[in-house]
């Protein structure tokens, strides 16, 4: 037996990290006592089921640690510094040791060399698929030197495999005290080995310290295994797993041929052969698959990752490893690719590490105003000569082109539910998208298509990215600023459109933005606007030809429902994401309203986020229009503020017999007359809050306010836009005509 | 104005109303056969939407080495599958 001083053996302490292992502890605590160790330290992070226990039964020492602070190179330094022992085996909690364990280890650092650490095999267990019984036996297999006997140490040395796996090693103190486990999130191990070969250590492959270890997952599990193996490698050593369709088929169909050959030697039976070949496609096949999906995981969704990690672990590099968190990762799952995916270890490197960059593919995200400058540069593209009696044509090519758009969005809302209803009446309609920042560059054709559908009314034309395929049109009609100056590119048009939602340089502080939506009414567009307010306006500075239409309310959901109307509740149009609505000045009101009627209940809707507020409020976010309109039906007041044209929000709550306070001043003043259905007050809170109170303190007001809502919207339809809108379109062919000839 | 001038005159304005007249059918069979374009491309992005959802280009990826032996490899496995089927169904009477 070799011995240290020629006394006595040498120390060995043997430390196991430990979590819910308690399937196979017993069994491997049984075995060490059997191998006879100068001590063993079993490392508990918080298992929830017997392995305290079955230690404590056996006799051996127990130190117990929280989940958070494991982390496999610093658990296992813990472990070397708790022992005394010369020589420091590890195992993991799934490794039994086979008889002659210990005795090999300790014949492996008797060897005439500076040897720092050993490690032994890994044999599979009774129920090891076929597959991984096979890669051991052949990956342990390859440290053997040709020709040496079987059983023999093999002594590696610099610039040989640096392989070294914690499942199974053993190190001595002295080259653990110089060296000692890195704090890496992965792979602890391997780094060691290299490590220490580099520091002139050797170690030594002892073929007769072998253990029993296999997972034994199913086939999605070993699955999902490769995928936290291969992130992990990328992670610590940016190894990105190659991929290639004929490789991998040929690489699929060459291990399983390798798998059937195994079980022949192996005597195993027809139908088991059958049924492990078809397990050994999917194993393969998948493995290819995961370990590729692994390495390339900053690719993936991040709500992707927890499902194909077996870990549960989304995609923060180092996230689980370096919190330690009680996942359900063991121990024995710890670090490298070890037995089951044998790969060599990455050097370490040498020069210190840069912090983990982003990645960017493309950024195709920008302010591209080529467009603008074009059209700046070359003036609007021609349009074509002008065909008599176009305008009277009972059916024309209309082109929208629109902006990016979101579940939602009013103004397209309003232009959908126009352009659908043009469309019924027999128009040849289509869609483009002009998308100056590549804001929708995620959403192919059919998709934007497929949303405008969903979000907003039924089109059964078709949509486009971009311009490519332009095909003409009678009109071309541009929807916002964004859309106007590639509107004014586009040929092949008798006239071009504008459909005004907004005056939208108030949208915008002073700046780029601001010029060029500015701009889009200089170009001589006919343009349509969403209010007689906006028409005149657009008149009035821009000296534009324009026309007005209605906003219409859909009336089949808008009406009052039979529901209680309560007598203190307010609703607010409270989108603060939208600075024309002027929320800060609207809380200010509700939090005057509440000083004096501390009993009135109040209900935001309109955007996702919470809003600091003076005063207790009930949150809607956003809702269907089927919902806001029960909501509108069972509320008192309404309060919605528009500092530039009015919003839908009002006439759709009148439709519900719903008083609401407005703007005095502003559009809706002009749309709905200073003494009409809406109640109007100026932008001061306490005057938005005395309105409030009125209608909520005077039933024979809200009565009169009521009523008179109702009646007003009750012409105010879609159809009724529609038809603004066609006479619109068609009032451009005419002056389009008009200029030509003079 | 001689009663030639005014025949001519008013043989132009017939012509004219003709020509005018053509190009309001041509326009309007122009309209027709735009209105029938937009519904078949419109029909083909809602067979097209998951593809595009996916950001799939079936074409591109079909151009890819083992893709269309993986095809032929698909649809071998899946008349093996049918003749089976059929094999049953024969052999069960159902």
């Amino acid at each position: 037996m070799p011995v240290a001083n020629g006394n006595r053996p040498i120390g060995v302490s043997v430390v196991i990290p430990v979590k819910d292992g308690e399937r196979y502890l017993k069994e491997l605590l049984d075995a060490l006592a059997r191998e006879a160790p100068q001590e063993i330290l079993v490392i508990d992070s918080g298992s929830r089921d017997r392995s305290r226990e079955i230690a404590r039964a056996a006799g051996v020492e127990l130190l117990q640690i929280e989940p958070a602070e494991f982390a496999h190179g610093r658990t296992r330094n813990l472990g070397a510094e708790r022992t005394t022992g010369e020589l420091i085996c590890f195992l993991t909690q799934d490794a039994t040791p086979c008889p002659g364990w210990l005795e090999a280890y300790r014949e492996a650092f008797a060897l005439p060399e500076r040897v720092g650490a050993a490690y032994g095999p890994h044999l599979p267990r009774a129920d090891t698929s076929p597959m991984i019984a096979r890669e051991l036996g052949e990956f342990f297999a390859s440290f053997q030197a040709p020709g040496a006997p079987a059983e023999g140490p093999v002594i590696q040395r610099q610039g040989d495999p640096s392989f070294l796996s914690n499942v199974n090693a053993c190190y001595s103190r002295a080259c653990w005290e110089k060296i000692r486990f890195r704090e890496v999130a992965y792979a602890e191990d391997q780094t060691f080995g290299a490590d220490m070969l580099a520091a002139g250590w050797s170690k030594v492959y002892a073929p007769r310290a072998a253990v029993l270890h296999a997972h034994d997952y199913g086939a999605v599990e070993f699955m999902k295994r490769y995928f936290d193996e291969y992130r992990a490698l990328r992670e610590t050593s940016g190894h990105v797993e190659p991929f290639g369709v004929r490789a991998s088929t040929r690489h699929v169909v060459r291990e399983v041929a390798a798998d059937r050959r195994w079980m022949a030697e192996q005597g195993v039976g027809g139908a088991a052969r059958a049924r492990w070949t078809a397990r050994a496609l999917a194993h393969h096949g998948g493995r290819r698959v995961f370990s590729a999906l692994g390495s390339r995981s900053e690719r993936l969704p991040p709500a992707l990752h927890s499902r194909l990690s077996l870990e549960g672990r989304a995609g923060n590099r180092g996230a689980r490893s370096a919190s330690g968190s009680s996942a359900p990762e063991q121990p024995g799952m710890n670090g490298s690719p070890r037995a089951h995916e044998p790969k060599p270890a990455p050097d370490p490197p040498s020069v210190p590490e840069l912090p983990a960059a982003g990645r960017v593919d493309r950024l195709l995200q920008r302010d591209d105003y080529e467009v603008v400058a074009r059209v700046w540069r070359e003036g609007p593209a021609p349009l074509l000569p002008p065909l008599p009696g176009a305008s009277e044509r009972e059916r024309l090519r209309l082109a929208l082109v629109i902006p990016p758009f979101k579940r939602g969005s009013g103004g397209h809302n309003t232009l959908f539910q126009i352009f659908s209803r043009l469309e019924a009446r027999g128009h040849a309609c289509s869609v483009w998208l002009a998308d100056y920042h590549n804001e929708a560059r995620e959403l192919w054709p059919a998709v934007l298509r497929h949303d405008i559908n969903e979000f907003f009314r039924a089109f059964g034309g078709p949509v486009y990215r971009g311009f490519d395929a332009w095909q003409g049109a009678d009109v071309a009609i541009a929807t916002g600023w964004q859309t106007v100056h590639a509107t004014l590119t586009l040929d092949q048009c008798h006239a071009r459109a504008y459909l005004v939602n907004d005056h939208e340089p108030e949208f915008y502080a002073t700046s780029t933005e601001h010029l060029l939506a500015r701009d889009t009414y200089l170009h001589g567009l006919h343009c349509i606007a969403a209010s007689p307010w906006l028409r005149d306006l657009l008149a009035e500075r821009y000296r534009a030809s324009a026309d007005a239409f209605q906003l219409g309310v859909d009336h089949d959901i808008y009406r009052p429902l039979p529901v209680a109307r309560r007598r203190d509740t307010v609703v607010y149009y409270a989108r603060h994401s939208t600075a024309r609505r002027a929320v800060p000045v609207g809380l200010m009101a509700l939090g005057e309203l509440y000083r004096r009627r501390p009993d009135t209940r109040i209900v935001l809707f309109g955007g996702e986020e919470l809003l600091y507020s003076t005063f207790p409020y009930e949150h809607f976010k956003v809702l269907a229009p089927a919902q806001l309109a029960r909501l509108y039906c069972e509320a008192t007041v309404g309060l919605c503020l528009s500092l530039t044209n009015f919003s839908l929000m009002p006439k759709e709550m009148l439709a519900c017999g719903l008083p609401c306070v407005e703007l005095a001043g502003v559009s809706a003043e002009s749309i709905f007359g200073a003494d009409g259905p809406l109640e109007l007050a100026p932008l001061e809170p306490r005057a938005i809050a005395d309105a409030l109170k009125r209608l909520l303190d005077d039933p024979a007001h809200w009565g009169e306010r009521s009523r008179a809502g109702i009646e007003f919207v009750a012409s105010h339809t879609w159809e009724h836009a529609t038809d603004e809108v066609e006479a619109g379109l068609r009032h451009a062919l005419r002056e389009r005509a008009a200029g030509a000839a003079a | 104005m001689s009663a030639a001038d005014t025949s001519n005159g008013q043989q132009s304005q017939s012509e004219l109303e003709l020509l005018r007249a053509r190009v309001a059918a041509l326009e309007a069979e122009l309209v027709e056969v735009q209105a029938r374009t937009n519904a078949a491309i419109g029909q083909w992005q809602e067979r097209a939407y998951w593809l595009d959802r996916l950001h799939l280009d079936l074409n591109r990826l079909m151009e890819r080495p083992g893709a269309n032996e993986l095809r032929l490899a698909l649809r071998a496995v899946r008349i093996v599958f049918w003749r089976i089927r059929a094999i049953k169904r024969r052999l069960l009477g159902s």
